[in-house]
């Protein structure tokens, strides 16, 4: 059965192009090696031109060959890619009243201003999701337009996906990413975590191995973090059709201390391989959460 | 069932809408969607659960409201294991209850069972009445000896319950017959068209050969309990225990023993002799619970004369008589000794000349009187004694056609009747040729004169003492008849009437006694009086009258004592604590005289004027018999009703939904305040 497709709500969130620049000016980048391909470099291989690429990397032997036209690309010790990985299942979507826009939008907005961040300094930016409806990955690239095609992507998302049933959908995400990001490349996950079956963290913590830094930003609506509803409530998950009745007031310590918990197994899972996990509330300034997670991976490569 | 009955029924299914009413009323907690709700532990929320408590009460309540909404509607007969008539068509009905009250009811419903067959029929009777309605007419008969209206047919169903409740069981003989009579009686000229006589009874009247009971007309007969019938149980009883002297002589009376036939080896049929009741059993004479003689009884008892010799140093002691073993009625295995000559005495002066029969023997009166076996002893007097003192000895006094009688007799005779004694005269031609001075005042006034019947016999309807036999006194032809003088009718009752009106039998009170007058003489040659069936009747209604005087110191239970001419009476029964423990018998009057039936066997303390009397009631012989009296085939049909039949509840479903609405109402005004 087809899970059903929630779209997003931008709320305040919206245009995410004016705002992830305007978080990411407010971002200090801290200096790093160049992630520019230059000479004495090695081949790192061939892909499909995109528009935007350096026209001086065109492989011309593969378009007389192919009559394609293929780029050639170079792996060097600087190579600092960046590679995004988003949430957009189901329950990315939510949104509570208190909240200026959904999960998944305050995610997109983090991962467009590191996007932005990074593009200023050259790195090359690469993109994939968990779940969702309209998504495209993309492959790291960097120079003016992969802004705007992190951006576009970004925007024409919609949530989908039950990664509780689907329970391949995070390896289908990390696998092409673990195979592209060398030693040095830098991938920030973005979800709530909330919804991933176990074997999802057994996918994605591998990513921190091989020389690459894996930073997962769990992104929360301020209602999951506080259960502010009284009384007598039934609470329906948008993934795993989980159903609760719960009177809050006699279950919201519990609650916020399973959650606590599930962050905890996370962090250690993450810290293990070298990794860090960044917690952010929708309510949060998405510019300081942006600095913690170029902080984070600053203090993860060190 | 009908359509309505049907269609109230269906009412029933309104108890669907309570239910929905409790979950459209039963809201939903609030759904919320929440990602992390596999984090939130479940919990049974504190407000849930008390909305749940609550409704599930008023829910309760609401759905059995309405049930009972429909069953009420329905007018719901169900069916229960209480005792209960079916009314044809729904209609009212008019019962005549028979309850039986006599000895064999003391027997147990089941052998090893606690309930006696008097308590089941009570029982019986009062389930009877919780299943009546406005509109039926209840009337309750006894059926212990003599049969008796309890309750003339009323509405008033607290009357009823109240006479139910005033019931006891006594030692009473079983009179079937008469208490039938009776109940159809009450039953007439009610408007019920549905009219029953319920027979409460064991059916063991003593004659179980008699025809089958059955009802009359209109009157059906319905005998819902036939656990209740006697199944010829064995059972001996001590009917009398008198003392005299240093002796005691015991009568026991054992149920009828059947003989066997067994065929013997040489092929011919021999009877066998059966162990009846009586074997293995003893008679006791205690005292203060210490046994001082006992003797043991033959083994097939029906009827023995058992004389015991006491030791010497009883005189003052208080002795029963009792039965060893157990069988069918306790109750009767024991009973006090009395210490008077208790058998009735009767004296005839008869001319065995002149009332002589072809066949020989003694006069027909005292082969009449043997015949009856009365428990009477009858004793011929050459003449009327001159003195009281020489009548002083007997109960009751037979005169037949004595030429008058001289003053010495008449004061003698009068004196006696004036402390209880029973004169019976009967008068012919000689009494209407009394000479000069003699006569037969003060017993009767006037003069009396002989002559020419111009009728034949009595009217039978006159005589209902006599029952069905009277109709043998229609047709007696006499030579001639008496004709009494009008000042001797002043004061007297004329108990039976020549078919012209003329007075065939008076009784007239004298003092404590009672004189009988008949018109006739016994003698042959006047009329055959003394042969026809009716006679036995007679002298039997004579030595009861006699005993009911006083002439015996021991009567049956149920029988009454009479008392004319005494002020003051008091009866009372002597209870098992002793001479002290006395049970007061209320004092009936009737027809202007006062009389005191004792209910059960036992010793009697009577005080009259002041002057104390002891007196006994005996078990009646006739009644240790436990065979049942046939019954009319249909008297048991489940037609009429029975221990499974229809009971209208209605008034208990409505008190229910009264308590109903009563208990919602609570149960609202509470969670109000609850909240």
């Amino acid at each position: 059965m087809r899970s059903p497709v929630f779209p997003i709500e931008w709320g305040q969130l919206a245009p995410l192009r004016l705002r992830a620049r305007t978080v990411a000016e407010g971002v200090y980048a801290g200096p790093h090696r160049s992630v520019r391909k230059g000479a004495g470099v090695e081949f790192g291989g061939q892909r499909s031109y995109v528009p935007g690429d350096d026209l001086r990397f065109i492989d011309r032997r593969a378009l007389l060959r192919h009559d394609k036209l293929m780029v050639r690309e170079f792996e060097t010790e600087t190579d600092r890619a960046l590679w995004l990985c988003v949430d957009a299942t189901a329950s990315m979507a939510y949104k509570s009243d208190k909240a200026p826009g959904a999960k998944y939008a305050y995610a997109a907005l983090l991962a467009a201003a590191l996007s932005r961040v990074a593009l200023a300094t050259g790195d090359p930016v690469g993109l994939g999701f968990v779940g969702g409806d309209g998504v495209r990955p993309q492959s790291a690239s960097a120079g003016r337009e992969a802004f705007d095609r992190v951006v576009g992507t970004l925007e024409s998302a919609r949530a989908t996906g039950d990664a509780n049933v689907d329970a391949g959908a995070v390896e289908r995400a990390v696998a092409p990413i673990a195979r592209k990001a060398r030693r040095g490349s830098v991938i920030v996950f973005f979800s709530d975590l909330l919804d991933l079956p176990s074997v999802a963290r057994g996918d994605l913590v591998p990513l921190g191995t091989g020389g690459r830094t894996l930073i997962v930003v769990q992104v929360l609506d301020p209602a999951e973090v506080d259960l502010p509803f009284e009384g007598s409530v039934r609470l329906r998950s948008l993934e795993g059709d989980v159903v609760v009745e719960a009177d809050v007031d006699e279950v919201r310590e519990a609650y916020k201390e399973r959650l606590a918990e599930l962050t905890r197994r996370w962090t250690r899972d993450v810290e293990a391989q070298g990794g860090r996990l960044v917690r952010a509330v929708t309510t949060d300034d998405a510019t300081h959460i942006t600095r913690s997670i170029v902080r984070a991976i600053a203090e993860a490569h060190a | 069932m009908s359509f309505a009955t049907a269609l109230a029924l269906f009412a029933a299914v309104l108890v669907a809408a309570p239910i929905a009413a409790h979950l459209l009323r039963r809201r939903r907690a609030d759904e919320k969607l929440f990602p992390p709700a596999a984090l939130v532990p479940a919990t049974p929320p504190t407000a849930r659960k008390r909305s749940s408590l609550e409704d599930r009460f008023l829910f309760g309540v609401r759905a059995l409201s309405i049930l009972a909404l429909a069953l009420l509607g329905a007018t719901p007969f169900v069916k229960c294991n209480r005792l209960s008539l079916t009314r044809q068509s729904g209609a009212s009905v008019a019962l005549a209850i028979i309850v039986d009250d006599s000895l064999s009811m003391r027997a147990k419903v089941t052998p090893d069972g606690d309930t006696t067959r008097f308590e089941r029929a009570k029982r019986g009777a009062k389930e009877l009445m919780a299943g009546l309605s406005a509109g039926d007419a209840v009337a309750i008969v006894m059926a212990g000896a003599p049969a008796r209206v309890a309750l003339a047919a009323t509405t008033d169903f607290g009357s009823v319950n109240a006479s139910i409740d005033s019931m006891e069981p006594s030692d009473r003989a079983t009179d079937l017959d008469a208490a039938m009579r009776m109940a159809a009686d009450l039953l007439k000229g009610l408007p019920q068209l549905d009219k029953r006589v319920v027979l409460l009874s064991d059916l063991a009247d003593g004659t179980p050969a008699q025809s089958a009971l059955t009802g009359s007309g209109d009157v059906t007969l319905w005998a819902p309990l036939p656990e209740l019938e006697a199944k010829g149980e064995s059972d001996c009883a001590v009917v009398r225990a008198e003392r005299a002297g240093d002796r005691v002589r015991v009568r026991v009376v054992c149920t009828p023993v059947l003989s066997v036939a067994k065929p013997s080896e040489s092929g011919v049929h021999t009877v066998a002799p059966v162990e009846g009741p009586s074997a293995g059993r003893s008679v006791e004479v205690r005292a203060a619970g210490r046994v001082l003689r006992s003797t043991q009884l033959s083994a097939s008892v029906q009827t023995d004369e058992v004389t015991l010799d006491l030791p010497g140093d009883t005189a003052n002691q208080t002795l029963t008589v009792a039965l060893t073993g157990k069988d069918a009625i306790a109750e009767d295995d024991q009973a006090p000794v009395s210490a008077l000559g208790a058998k009735l005495r009767v004296a005839l002066v008869v001319d065995p000349a002149a009332v002589h029969v072809e066949t020989g023997g003694a006069p027909p009166v005292e082969q009449a009187l043997s015949a009856l076996a009365l428990d009477a002893e009858s004793r011929p007097l050459p003449t009327v004694p001159d003195h009281a003192e020489e009548l002083s000895g007997y109960g009751a006094l037979l005169i037949d056609d004595a030429p008058g009688l001289t003053p010495e007799m008449r004061r003698a005779v009068s004196q006696w009747v004036e402390k209880g004694g029973v004169v019976f005269l009967t008068l012919g031609p000689k009494a209407a040729a009394a000479p000069l001075g003699a006569g037969f005042d003060p017993l009767l006034a006037g003069v009396m004169h002989w002559g020419e019947t111009p009728v034949p016999g009595i009217d039978p309807a006159s005589f209902p003492l006599l029952g069905g036999s009277a109709i043998t006194f229609a047709d007696l032809s006499p030579s001639g008849r008496m004709t009494l003088a009008p000042e001797t009718l002043q004061n007297a009752d004329v108990l039976a009437k020549w078919k012209d009106g003329a007075p065939f039998l008076i009784r007239r009170p004298l003092g404590r006694g009672a004189v009988l007058a008949l018109t006739l003489p016994l003698t042959t040659q006047e009329s055959d009086i003394a042969l026809r069936p009716a006679f036995l009747a007679l002298l039997d209604r004579f030595v009861r009258i006699a005993r009911a005087r006083g002439g015996a110191a021991r009567v049956d239970a149920g029988d009454a004592w009479t008392f004319d001419g005494v002020k003051e009476v008091k009866v009372a029964r002597v209870g098992s604590k002793g001479p002290n423990d006395l049970i007061p018998i209320p004092l009936t009057e009737l027809d202007q005289r006062l009389r005191a039936t004792p209910p059960v066997a036992g010793v009697y303390d009577l005080v009259l004027d002041g002057e104390h009397e002891t007196r006994v009631a005996t078990v009646p012989e006739r009644e240790i018999d436990l065979r049942p009296r046939a019954l009319v085939q249909n008297a048991r049909d489940s037609k009429l009703g029975g221990s499974a039949g229809q009971v209208d509840v209605s008034s208990q479903i409505a008190l229910a939904l009264l308590l109903l609405a009563t208990l919602e109402l609570g149960l609202r005004a509470y969670s109000k305040r609850a909240e």
